[in-house]
Formats: C-alpha cells, structure tokens, sequence
C-alpha cells in the first residue's frame, strides 16, 4: 500500500515553483488594480450616525458604574424608551440590508468591481493549471489522508491504486490560494485587496446589519445592572492616602 | 489625550532639536502622531526644512503633508504670508484637492474674513456633509467671533451626528462651564467620564461642577468623585485633597441639625488635612502657615 513513487525533480522545477510565482505576481498585479480602481465612496449620513450611537452606548454599557444612577437611568431612557429611543427600531422597519445595498447604486458598482476583481483572476488561474498541469502527480502530502478525498486532491489521475497523498497540481493551486495571504501581508502591508478568504468569508454572512447591531446594544443596555462604584472610591482614597502619609 | 511615555519622549526630542541635535523630522511626524499644538517649533523647523532644497526632496511623498502642517502652524503663528505660499505650493499639486480648499477655509479664517471663510466652509459641506473637521472650525469660528450661543447650536447638532467625539464633548462642557450652565456641563462631564473612565481629569472637573451645584445630594456625589480622583491619582491631586475638605464642611453645614451620615468623613476628611500639610511642607513650606489657618476655618 505504501509504496513510495519517486517524483521526478524536474516537477518541482517546472511545475510548484512557477505556478506559486505567477499566484505571487498575480495577486500583486491585482493589488495595484485594486488601487488604481478605487472609488471614493462618500459615507452615509445614516451609517454614520448609528456608527456612533452604537460607540456610545457601549461605552455607557461599559462605564456605567462610574456614574449616578440617576443620570445612568436618564440615559438608558433616552436610548432604549418605546417611542424616539436611539436604540430601538420598530419590527417593521428593519430594514432588508440585502435590498439596501442593491437599492443604492454606488454601493452596488463597488461591489460588482470588488467580486469581479477576484473572480476573473481565479476562473484564469483555475483554468490555466487545470489545462497545463492536470494528469499527473505533483506532489505528495505529509500526512495519510481517507479514500474520500480522492476525488478533490487527485483530479487528474485516474488510477485508484495510488496513495491518495499524491495529489495532483489542481490540490497545490487550492493550497497557495489559502495560504498566499501571510506572504501577501508580508509584502503589501495589511490591508490588501487579495484577502480572498476574508471576502468569502464575509459574503456569507452577508453585509452590514445596522438594524440588528442597534437591537443587540439596545438589549444589553437593557441587562445593565447599576451598580455605583463610586461609594467604594471613597473606601480607596482613604487607603491611599493612609499609605500616602506614612 | 497623551500618555506619559508619549510626552517624554516628545519633549526629548524637541530638547535634542532645539540644541541643533537633528532629528527635526522624526519630532514633526511625532507632533502630527500625537495631533499636540507646537505651532512655533513646527514653524520654525519645517519651513527650514522645506526652504532647503535637497532636505525637501529628500521627503518624496511626505512633503505635501509637510506643506500642509506647516501651513497651519504658520497660520498659528500669524505668519499668513508662509501661509500662503505654501497653500499655493499644495494648489498647484493638488488643483481639486478638498484639503486644500479646508486650509484656504482657515486661511481665510485666520485673516478675519469670517463672512468668506463661512462662504468657503458651507460650500465645502454641500460636497461631503460628513466631514468632521469643518464642523468643527465653524464652531471653532463662531466662539473666536464671541457668538457663544451659535458655538453652542453647531456644536449640540455636530455631537447629534457625532456622539462618540469625546474632544467636543470636552469642548462643549468648557463653553457650559463659562457660561456658568452648570447642569449641562454635568451632562457633558458624564458622557466624558463613560468615555474614559480612568482619566482623573475628568473626575476632578465633573466633581468642580457638582460641587459649584451645591445642595446635599450634589455635595455628597462631589465628594464621592473627589475620592476616586485621589484614588486615580495616588493622592498627589491637590485640587482633590482641597476638594475633600471644602466638601466635608459644606455637607457638615448643610445637613446642621439633622442626621450626620458620617460613614467615614471625619476620617477622609482629616487623612486629606494631613496630607496637604505634608505636601505643602514638601514644596511650599512658607505656605504652611496659610494652610492651617485655612484648614481650621473649615473645621467649624
């Protein structure tokens, strides 16, 4: 069963070096596209504001042991009360933030350049090796793997004999695609347009939700129990300033 | 607000500048860090870097940041000639810059023109009405012009928008307290003091106010905000100390005849007296005697 196949060096020279150059001078390529494309998107007045109501009632959640109870609960009212409370937005009215984002043009170009800028260069790339480099072996994983995977690592190769830790070179894409992303950090600085994984990741779960960022905070302060720190001050100072004189 | 390490480190560097030990750039970046007001120093060592050629391209990119921080040091300092050159410089570079169109707003401002320069600044808002520091240097102008009430009016609508802004919050507490609306500028010490709760500062100045409110309840709470003052600031706060013992008698006179809440004042209240004396022995021995004389009055 495990039979080690010796691979010919020259597929290490001619096959997993350059296609992890040409993801590296891809993704740089596309990083100055990113740039060059960059349109200045000017901030909603809206998101603003529920940015900041948002800051601050957290910062009145955290801190609210530091003030009276009577202004902590002036505040609680002022943000959470049925009626013009900052906090609470009607069942009805929160908003769909799919149809938001597709109502507003803009937001609607922006996201169409980001989605194209990094399905263009994949569907490329993907297409590239699978024509150039399919129907052999390219490597061999370290570790054993299960029969299943057979059918993603090993596209190419159609002998079910062979260890399933040979894999073919579509399997060595897939790896740089996930993994580039320390090595572009490195070299572009953070905030990088090839972060493919992290946009992934947030187009699942999809978009900015103000409406339930606003019902989440308005529900902790609800929980906030006042608590006034401040009696135990007077306890400390009188320490301090005990150890102060001595 | 600066942190220690931030402020020695920054007056280092401008100890090794003023002596003629270079480092003029690295103190420049640091003022613009730290977003501190050194307006004469800026001055002085930007313009000598910008007017010497090779020092300037030497810059590459960060020069027209340079341009821009000299400018308003320049415009500090009333300078308004340097102010304009460099303006110019930055037009020529960046014809349909807002940040340029910003600094022509305070250059105006600084001439005095506040008509124009309100001109300049409406203007600006129309193309992004979320830009914060315009905002701010309408408000800026409106209190430069005497107009404390429209300050107040930007002021209240800006903090509508931008209610995590903690430095207008301090701003509007200030106006509050010069104007003597003692009760707002509670409000805007609070909201400050949930922003930053360990800032010492803020304790003091919100204890200040309460204290100026009077009447029992204010009294007791400024005394509670006194304490944690001194617990923030290891009892070095002399205002605070002051503050304890101004406190405790005004309660004592307060609630005469009725039922003395004494806890654990008389012991605050003597422990403060006592450090005091120790702190004016240390460092002002010749006070010493006013002190006492001040502290035994207030025993009554």
């Amino acid at each position: 069963m495990a039979e080690d196949l010796v691979l010919d060096t020259a597929i290490r020279d001619w096959v997993l070096i350059p296609l992890s150059v040409v993801m590296v001078l891809i993704g740089i390529l596309r990083y100055f596209v990113s740039k060059l494309m960059l349109s200045s998107q000017l901030p909603d007045p809206k998101i603003v504001k529920e940015g900041q109501i948002i800051v601050r009632a957290r910062n009145l959640r955290a801190a609210a042991n530091f003030i009276p109870p009577k202004s902590f609960r002036s505040r609680r009212v002022y943000f959470s009360n049925e009626e013009n409370g900052l906090l609470f937005v009607p069942k009805g009215q929160a908003q769909n933030p799919q149809a938001q984002m597709f109502s507003d043009p803009n937001m609607a170009m922006d996201m169409m350049k980001k989605n194209l800028s990094m399905i263009i260069p994949q569907t490329l790339t993907f297409a590239w090796v699978n024509f150039f480099f399919s129907g052999f072996v390219a490597a061999k994983i370290p570790f054993p793997l299960t029969q299943r995977f057979r059918s993603m690592l090993q596209n190419g190769i159609d002998l079910s004999t062979v260890d399933v830790s040979y894999v073919s070179s579509r399997s060595w894409y897939f790896l740089n695609l996930f993994g580039l992303r320390g090595l572009f950090s490195l070299i572009l600085g953070e905030e990088n347009a090839t972060d493919d994984t992290q946009r992934m990741m947030q187009m699942s779960g999809f978009g900015f939700d103000p409406s339930k960022n606003l019902g989440a905070e308005k529900d902790g302060l609800d929980i906030v129990q006042h608590e006034w720190a401040l009696p135990k001050f007077e306890h400390r100072a009188e320490a301090v300033l005990k150890k102060l004189i001595k | 607000m600066v942190s220690k390490t931030e402020e020695t480190q920054l007056n280092r560097l401008e100890n090794q500048v003023d002596n003629g030990g270079g480092g003029a750039w690295d103190y420049l970046c640091l003022v613009r860090k730290l977003k501190v007001r050194r307006s004469e120093k800026v001055f002085k060592y930007g313009l000598s870097i910008l007017n010497d050629p090779k020092k300037r391209s030497a810059l590459g990119p960060e020069e027209w940041t340079l341009y821009e921080q000299v400018a308003i040091a320049a415009m500090d300092c009333q300078c308004l000639d340097v102010t304009k050159d460099c303006i110019k410089v930055l037009q020529k570079k960046f014809p349909e810059s807002k940040r340029v169109g910003r600094l022509n707003g305070m250059l105006l401002e600084a001439k005095g023109s506040w008509a124009e320069a309100e001109k300049a600044y409406s203007s600006l808002l129309e193309d992004n009405s979320l830009d914060q520091v315009i905002h701010k240097r309408r408000v800026a102008m409106a209190k430069a012009q005497g107009n404390i009430s429209k300050a107040i009016e930007l002021l209240n609508k800006y903090l509508e928008i931008f209610m995590a802004d903690h430095d207008a919050w301090r701003e509007l507490a200030d106006i509050y307290v010069s104007l003597q609306m003692y009760k707002q500028a509670a409000f805007c010490y609070e909201e400050l003091i949930l922003s930053q709760p360990t800032v010492p500062l803020y304790h003091l100045a919100y204890a200040d106010v309460l204290y100026t409110l009077g009447g029992l309840e204010n009294l007791q709470t400024a005394k509670k905000y006194y304490a944690s003052t001194i617990d923030l600031t290891g009892g070095k706060n002399t205002r605070a100390l002051f503050g304890i013992c101004l406190c405790t008698s005004a309660i004592a006179q307060v609630s005469k005849g009725r039922n003395k809440e004494d806890k654990e004042s008389p012991e605050l209240q003597s422990l403060a007296a006592t450090a005091l004396e120790k702190d004016y022995k240390q460092r002002a021995a010749d006070k010493l005697g006013l002190l006492t004389s001040a502290l035994r009055s207030l025993k009554i």
